[in-house]
Formats: structure tokens, C-alpha cells, sequence
């Protein structure tokens, strides 16, 4: 049996290689220590193919990982979802489109044991107005609402949510995420992965950032935003000096990376106006730009940090 | 079994008017136009357990059973790579659970076609003796069950619901190379027993031919031993069941 002090999530050296048909090997997650407990809510943040689904993927037990243990609640990911305790949001795809949505709810809860009756699960999905309405008519948000009123059934304690907004316009998201704030007020632990830094940021508590397979960074929203959102600043130094500026650059408290290229350096860095203050006046550099990196380069940055740390 | 899911299949049939149209009344309307519409419908066959229009009702059933089921197996394995399978496989249904319904399903939309046109049979003079109607319709349900395998391994193969469509268009063809529309002979027959409808057609038909084969160009009838379509849907069993078991591992490997 589980014990109350089992974490909701628990990944232990977890990794996943795949062998395409003609293709070469991908190790699409290389390894992951990872502990969610219970009542928290996690944003999985990274560029597309940094291992998100992979990993959620194995939480959930459609696909075993090829090394490492995945435990849901002390058990494992098939049990749990088995015993109704983990369900969730896939991306894209899923649905049959002849169905009609209050349809789809009875076949999907015909599954389960135990299940929320049909009409509650669609009330809090707020699918009631359109119930009747073929799959194939819904558009893609409405469709998305289904996907989570499927997921509510089993009354899960864990819910994960795979890019649950992708391919919605603005207003289709802030509804979604309206809806999942007053089920998650109930105390449910939460895991969404997301490309969409401000969805993050806006609802969850803690940033679990993910590139090339690996967990690059892990900490409170707060703090991963300001490493996330830094600006970079390049300039040209002259050559004797370049070794000196590295390690009193690195030394500086709002750096996140420093890397160079012959005698142009690059800084990864929150505060971005002292570094561009540094490097013009004491460290004598010339040429000067300060750039807002994309989330894309900002994911970049931290997983070479990770590499040659 | 999960009824609420068989029975929601069931309604996803019915609407399907397209769908039903190719599975019954095609196959119906086959009947009528071969078989009791024509002069020779009254002749008895060789064994004299039956006439010409009971065979042509027996042929047109096997053919609307395998479009029912061909279509049922492939649509299942287009569903399931759509993504379906992957919602399924966040509950606790297991696969087996699955197979069934989709089993009993592919059974239950065979027996339309095969009861629509043993009704016709009635109506339009088709005669056999009392036994030959309740085993000749089961070895056309059980000979139809083949066929799912058959839109499966086009269902996981190419993944679309176009080559679905594709497989069910293909039975005219292989109904023809079958022995199944009218009855070949010389190369053709030889190069029939080759082809998967045969035998399926042959073994339902057997009760009531014994195995003598019935000639379109009047010549003498030729009596063709049982092990002959036994080996052929033997054959068939074990490459479609290959085939589809490769396709299966396949798409695993490649998630």
C-alpha cells in the first residue's frame, strides 16, 4: 500500500532511447532525478523535443522508460493509472470526430470502474452547452475542454496536462485556464508541460525547464524567470585581456553563462545594464550589443551551461 | 464485455448510411441481379441439395460479411494510431477488452448483409434444405472474421482511413479472382484457389455443393476435394495473422 509521505511524482535516473524504423538512435530523455509532491503544481517548460512528452509520456505508463524507475504514489505509473489516481490531457489527436461530445464522455467513462457521472464531467469541463455537438464541429479549444472533461473522470489526484493550450487563440487559453483554476483549488498536484513561458509563469509554482532530455533547471517560477527572460550581451575584447574578463564575468552575480568566440565574448545575463557598465568601462570592451534572447536561446543557454558544467 | 462502448459503436455503424449502403444493400443487390433475376436460378446443383440461387445468395454473403469486416479491422487500427489508442490507454480498459468489442462489433455488422440477403433468399425462391440456411450463414460469419485481419494489416500498414476504403474496394476484385461473382474456369480457376476469397467462398458454399464446381459455359461439373480451400484459408489465416503481427510491432518500436 502507499503511505501518505509517497511524493505524487517520483522519477529516479529515468532515460528513454528510441530506435526509428531506418533511422539512428534518439535518446530523447538522458537522464532525470525528479520528485513532485503532492499538491504542487509544475510547469514542464522547453522547445519542442526537449524530452516533455517523452517524460510525461512514461509517468503515465504509455511507454516504459528504457532505464530508471517511475513511481505515481509509490507505485507504478500502469498501477496508478489502473487504480484511477493519475489521468490526463493529451496533445493533439485522441478523439473519434462521429462521436458527439456527451458521447465521447460515456465511452471513455464505461472504462473506469468508478467514474464521476457523464453530466458532472461535463459541467465542470464546461462542455453543457454543447454536449450534443459532434467532435468533428467542436473547435480545437472546445476540443481540448473535452480531452479534460475525459480526464476528471477517474477523480484523479495527479493530472497531467501535455501542451494542453497548443494551437488555441488567446481567448481559448485564458477560458482553459479558467476552468483548471477551480479544479485545482481542490487540492490536485498538477503537471502541464508548456512552451508558453507566461502560462508558466501565471499558474504554476515551480519550473521544471527542460532541453535536449535533460532537466536544465528546476526551481520556484520566480526565480527561473529571471534566468529565463536575461538578456545577452556580446562584445569585442582585446585578446590578453579576454582570460581576466571571463572569470571576473562568470564572478558576477546576475551571469548565467559566458562563452566566447575568438576575441568576441558572449554573456548570458538578468542584469544586463551593469554587465554592458563592466565590460565598457573596467573590462575595456569595444562594440557593445545587448540583445532579449527568445525563450528558444534562453533554453539554449542554460542546457550549455548544464553541458560543460 | 463493455456494452456501453459495444453499443456506441453500433450507433457510430448506423449513422455511417455510406458505409452500411456498400455493406448491405450492394451485396443485396448483387444477389438480385446474379442470382434470382436470372433464368437459371431454379436449376439444382449437381448434389441436389440446393438451386443456383441459394449458391448465389450464399456467394453475395460472404462478400457483404468481409466488406463489413474488413471495414470494422481497419478502422479500428486507424483509430488507435490517430491517437485514440493512446486516450484508451490512460484507462484502466485493456487491450483484449478492446479487441473484443471490435470482434463481436465486426460479427454483428457481418450479420446484416448475410441476414438481409438470406431474407431475399426467401423471397426470391432460393432453395435448400432446412440445415443448409443456419450452417451455411455461420460459415460465412465465421469466414468473414479472416477479413478483419485483412483491413487490419491495410488499417496499420498505411494508416489512413483512405486505405481503408481503399481495402473494402479491393474485395471486388479479389471477390471476382474468388470464384465469388460467377464461376471462373481453366487458368482463372486455377489461378483462383491462389487468391484469399476462395476458399472463405468455397467452404461456405460446401455444405450444399459437396464440392462439385458449378460451370458458366455448360460443361460438365468438376468436383474439387475439401482439403483444397481448407489449405487456401489456412494459408491466408497464417499470412494475414504474420502480417499483422509485424505491422503491430512495428508501430511499437516507433513511438
Amino acid at each position: 500500500m502507499t503511505s501518505t509521505a509517497e511524493p505524487a511524482l517520483d522519477l529516479a535516473g529515468v532515460t528513454k532511447t528510441f530506435t526509428p524504423v531506418g533511422g539512428d538512435r534518439v535518446e530523447a530523455v538522458r537522464g532525470i532525478d525528479l520528485t513532485i509532491g503532492r499538491g504542487e503544481i509544475v510547469a514542464f517548460l522547453g522547445p519542442n523535443g526537449a524530452g516533455k512528452t517523452t517524460t510525461l509520456d512514461m509517468a503515465l505508463g504509455l511507454t516504459e522508460p528504457t532505464s530508471g524507475t517511475v513511481r505515481v504514489y509509490g507505485q507504478g505509473a500502469r498501477a496508478a493509472v489502473l487504480g484511477g489516481k493519475v489521468s490526463a490531457v493529451l496533445q493533439s489527436g485522441g478523439l473519434l470526430h462521429d462521436l458527439s461530445v456527451r458521447e465521447t464522455v460515456q465511452v471513455i467513462a464505461s472504462a473506469y470502474r468508478a467514474a464521476l457521472p457523464v453530466d458532472e464531467a461535463i459541467e465542470r469541463a464546461g462542455l453543457t452547452a454543447i454536449a450534443g455537438r459532434r467532435v468533428s464541429k467542436c473547435s480545437g479549444g472546445e476540443q481540448q475542454r473535452l480531452r479534460f472533461a475525459l480526464a476528471l473522470l477517474p477523480d484523479p489526484d495527479l493530472l497531467i496536462l501535455d501542451e494542453p493550450t497548443a494551437g488555441m487563440d488567446v481567448g481559448a487559453r485564458h477560458e482553459f485556464w479558467a476552468t483548471m483554476r477551480s479544479e485545482v483549488s481542490e487540492g490536485r498536484t498538477v503537471v502541464f508541460a508548456t512552451h508558453y513561458l507566461e502560462e508558466a509563469d501565471t499558474f504554476a509554482e515551480r519550473i521544471v525547464m527542460m532541453a535536449r532530455g535533460e532537466v536544465v533547471a528546476d526551481g520556484p517560477t520566480t526565480e527561473i524567470r529571471a534566468r529565463a527572460t536575461g538578456r545577452t550581451v556580446t562584445a569585442t575584447l582585446p585578446p590578453h585581456r579576454l582570460e581576466a574578463a571571463v572569470q571576473r564575468l562568470r564572478a558576477t552575480g546576475s551571469v548565467t553563462d559566458v562563452t566566447t568566440a575568438g576575441d568576441r565574448i558572449t554573456i548570458h545575463a538578468g542584469d544586463s545594464d551593469a554587465v554592458a557598465l563592466l565590460l565598457l568601462s573596467e573590462l575595456g570592451g569595444t562594440g557593445l550589443e545587448i540583445t532579449t534572447g527568445s525563450l528558444d536561446e534562453a533554453f539554449l543557454a542554460l542546457t550549455s551551461g548544464a553541458d560543460r558544467r | 464485455m463493455n456494452t456501453t462502448y459495444y453499443l456506441m459503436e453500433v450507433r457510430r455503424v448506423v449513422r455511417d448510411f455510406l458505409g452500411l449502403f456498400f455493406t448491405a444493400v450492394l451485396p443485396a443487390f448483387l444477389y438480385v441481379i446474379f442470382g434470382a433475376s436470372q433464368d437459371y436460378s431454379q436449376e439444382m446443383l449437381p448434389t441436389g441439395k440446393g438451386n443456383v440461387a441459394f449458391y448465389m445468395m450464399v456467394s453475395m454473403a460472404v462478400y457483404g460479411a468481409v466488406t463489413a469486416t474488413t471495414s470494422i479491422g481497419g478502422m479500428a487500427a486507424v483509430e488507435r494510431m490517430q491517437g485514440w489508442g493512446r486516450q484508451l490507454g490512460l484507462t484502466p480498459m485493456r487491450d483484449a477488452q478492446y479487441v473484443l468489442v471490435k470482434a463481436v462489433l465486426g460479427l454483428s455488422v457481418a450479420l446484416i448483409p448475410v441476414a438481409l440477403i438470406y431474407v431475399l433468399g426467401v423471397v426470391t425462391g432460393a432453395q435448400g434444405q432446412g440445415y443448409l440456411w443456419a450452417l451455411t450463414a455461420l460459415l460465412v460469419l465465421l469466414g468473414a472474421g479472416l477479413f478483419s485481419l485483412y483491413g487490419l494489416v491495410f488499417g496499420l500498414a498505411f494508416k489512413t482511413e483512405g486505405a481503408v476504403s481503399a481495402a473494402s474496394g479491393s474485395l471486388v476484385i479479389l471477390a471476382f479472382l474468388g470464384n465469388l461473382f460467377f464461376p471462373l474456369s481453366g487458368a482463372m480457376l486455377a489461378v483462383a484457389k491462389l487468391t484469399p476469397l476462395y476458399g472463405i467462398v468455397a467452404l461456405a458454399r460446401y455444405p450444399v455443393t459437396d464440392g462439385w464446381l458449378i460451370s458458366a459455359d455448360g460443361t460438365a461439373p468438376v468436383h474439387e476435394p475439401l482439403w483444397i480451400p481448407v489449405v487456401n484459408v489456412t494459408v491466408w489465416l497464417v499470412i494475414l495473422a504474420t502480417l499483422a503481427t509485424l505491422l503491430v510491432r512495428k508501430g511499437r518500436g516507433r513511438q
